[in-house]
């Protein structure tokens, strides 16, 4: 009877967990595992499908278009997500404090975080254009140039378009998940502490940073995976130039499957995926993230 | 609690099937239309729709799609590599037609041409149907409307600079541009004499073949890349010189320069040149627009006279193999690409018909002059090179053209290095 009972409640537990491992497997392991299985084969729509094993990884190995997206790729995550957490950080310390205007703040904070990432960089656009930008004008109207600057016409300057771009949009998700961090440590904490005669910055340095660590880890997790996949803002700000210098992994991925390769698009994706899925699992391990949650 | 269980898992299973019982029924003979563009485009298709359904009963339905070419083309490719009935019908840039044939994608139209209400190939341009339309000697699609690059300049600026008519070599674009841009410079900071599609996207190559001229471009043949020639190095200097030691291209040419901000460039009166398509007439003569009878179409220059070569561009269309409407499809088809239709669209759009007959209709020439100067502009045309796997060497020449152009790498460099990656894709494509 009691045996019955446990088989039961197993059964039970079984069940309710069920339509999230059904979804789970549904969009997220047979699209990785077909999209593993593409990769290996010849999947071009005007020729027959073959079997060719790592050919395409080898074909990205000697591709100058793709080195290009990597190495661009690498240097996006490297310069955007420091940048947005320590801007996050920042911001979050201040809605933090406690202010008449807090609520309204806050609110103003996500709003860049609301915007599509595709608005986001048309407006980015519009600032930038030779035309009519907002950045040309002011610099012509304080007087910096005689003439108007093509921003987006240098690789340095494309780069830093799409930067700013993409630190504009998501240091407020990163200065959410901080302030939630920040709320969760106990006040008693920082009363301790000033009794104990420590100073603001040895209580940020001593009880804030340490114990804001597994949010820290989540919010990094967060921006580099999607730092490394970006797509919509360079689709819409730049379109991989000039030059081909801003264009990222997925868009050149994307090329590939518009222009009929699926299996080179692909092995695009796999690449792009152990990128991230390494970097989460170090992450992870670093941040002793298993540890914390245990 | 267990009959609790019991009626949800019921509720469950019943709301499934009221979803399997509310899949639409069978639209068996309906075709299904799928096409973009600017919204009058689409009121427009609508009204030819309507028009079709009430002379055959037979029902089509439009499937709306972006005005971005590469977006409509993905919107394309994922049904047809899924094998997926519908659409039917849809429109094809000249552009993709080799690798939808090559692919399988498109039903043969040959059996049909020339019978029951259907045009045959002497309708249309002659050249344009044996190249672009013809996979493996059978017609695959129908020129819908066509499309060439053209010359766009001021009358009054080169009359007010007693410069007799629009330039018809290069080096003549150069010398006029230098000086109505001297001129015009006195009253307008901004102004650049010459606008092209110089951003990083595909009209930056059909740019550069008009540049390089009719012994330019790229090939391929026996799977050797020929791309990196001394009359193509000469084109990308050419281009790259207009922007910088010239100066008379505008310096954004490279990063924004599609074919809108040229148009846009030109019609508020910032240019005496523009490169563009054939769409840009009607809107450079709209009633406001600041260059209404100022503007008059050339053919682009060459290298010497006569030489010039304008990239062909336009819309086809083709029916889908995997159509479950075939008949009603071919009908549609044939209806699309009938005198009446193809003489309508070019009233109220202003396109190019895909119809060589259409070019002499007397209502036609009434609303476009130039007609008769396009339809030799279509005719001499040439096709981007018709291989299934052009946009995969489209995008390695735009990315190179481009760094050309930003100067990040001379023209030779440039060249060699598209040749380089070109080679490489063609071969693993063979």
């Amino acid at each position: 009877m009691g045996e019955d009972r446990s088989f039961r409640d197993l059964l039970r537990g079984y069940s309710f967990i069920a339509p999230l491992v059904a979804i789970l497997l549904a969009f997220v392991f047979v699209p990785v595992v077909g999209t593993c299985i593409d990769s290996l084969y010849r999947e071009v729509t005007f020729l027959p499908r073959a079997f060719i094993g790592l050919g395409n990884y080898q074909s990205l190995a000697s591709d100058p278009g793709f080195r290009q997206s990597l190495r661009f790729t690498v240097l996006f995550v490297l310069a955007s997500v420091p940048l947005e957490l320590v801007l996050g950080l920042s911001f979050a310390l201040l809605l933090h404090r406690p202010s008449p205007a807090r609520g309204a703040l806050r609110a103003c904070v996500l709003i860049p975080w609301a915007v599509p990432a595709a608005v986001s960089g048309k407006v980015f656009e519009l600032i930038c254009n030779f035309q009519y930008g907002l950045a040309n004008y002011l610099v012509q109207r304080i007087g910096l140039t005689d003439g108007p600057v093509n921003w987006l016409g240098s690789t340095g300057g494309a780069f830093f378009a799409l930067v700013a771009g993409d630190v504009w949009k998501t240091a407020p998700f990163v200065a959410i998940l901080f302030l939630a961090g920040l709320s969760a440590i106990p006040e008693d904490l920082y009363r301790q502490a000033a009794v104990d005669r420590a100073g603001p910055v040895q209580r940020f340095a001593r009880i804030t940073l340490p114990l804001l660590r597994p949010v820290f880890v989540v919010a990094l997790l967060f921006r580099t995976i999607d730092a490394l996949r970006v797509f919509d803002l360079v689709f819409v700000l730049t379109r991989g130039g000039p030059g081909g210098s801003t264009t990222s992994l997925s868009l050149y991925g994307y090329d590939a499957f518009t222009g009929g390769d699926f299996g080179y698009g692909s092995a695009v994706s796999v690449v792009l995926f152990l990128i991230a899925f390494t970097l989460s699992v170090a992450y992870v391990r670093i941040g002793r993230f298993g540890r914390e949650l245990s | 609690m267990r009959s609790r269980a019991f009626s949800l898992a019921l509720c469950a299973v019943s709301a499934f099937l009221a979803c399997v019982a509310a899949t639409p029924p069978s639209r068996a003979g309906t075709v299904t239309f799928a096409v973009g563009g600017a919204p009058a485009e689409f009121a427009y298709w609508e009204r030819v729709v309507r028009k079709f359904e009430g002379k055959t009963g037979i029902r089509v339905e439009l499937l709306r799609q972006p005005t971005d070419t590469g977006l409509r083309r993905q919107g394309l490719t994922v049904p047809l590599q899924a094998r997926i009935s519908s659409p039917d019908v849809f429109l094809m840039d000249v552009a993709w037609l080799a690798q939808f044939a090559a692919s399988g994608w498109l039903e043969p139209l040959s059996p049909h041409l020339g019978k029951e209400g259907c045009a045959g190939k002497e309708a249309f341009f002659l050249r344009m149907i044996d190249t672009v339309d013809t996979y493996e000697g059978g017609v695959v699609a129908l020129p819908v409307y066509v499309d060439g690059g053209l010359l766009y300049y001021r009358k009054d600026l080169l009359g007010k600079y007693g410069l007799p008519g629009p330039p018809r070599t290069w080096d003549e674009l150069l010398r006029y541009s230098e000086t109505v841009q001297r001129g015009e410079r006195r009253s307008r900071p901004g102004f650049y004499a010459f606008a092209w599609q110089g951003a990083q996207y595909e009209g930056l190559v059909c740019d550069f073949l008009e540049f390089a001229g009719p012994t330019g471009g790229f090939r391929v043949e026996n799977g050797e890349v020929t791309v990196d020639t001394p009359q193509n190095r000469k084109a990308l200097r050419f281009m790259r010189d207009l922007i910088g030691k010239y100066g008379v291209s505008p310096p954004n040419t490279y990063t924004e320069m599609r074919e809108e901000e040229v148009r846009s460039f030109f019609q508020e009166g910032y240019a005496l040149f523009e490169r563009n398509w054939p769409y840009a007439w009607p809107l450079h003569e709209g009633r406001d627009s600041p260059v209404r009878g100022k503007t008059g179409i050339a053919a682009l220059p060459g290298w010497s006279q006569g030489e010039g070569a304008a990239c062909l561009g336009g819309w086809h269309a083709g029916i889908s193999r995997f159509s479950d409407a075939k008949p009603e499809s071919v009908k549609f088809l044939c209806y699309l690409t009938s005198y009446e239709t193809q003489r309508d669209l070019a009233l109220h759009l202003g396109w190019n018909p895909g119809r060589r007959d259409v070019y002499a209709a007397p209502e036609l020439l009434a609303k476009n002059p130039h007609l008769p100067a396009l339809r030799a502009v279509f005719e001499n045309a040439r096709p981007r090179p018709l291989l299934p796997y052009y946009s995969r060497l489209s995008e390695i020449l735009q990315r190179h053209l481009s760094a050309a152009l930003a100067g990040t790498s001379t023209p030779e460099e440039a060249l060699s290095a598209a040749g380089r990656e070109m080679q490489a894709v063609v071969t693993r494509y063979r």
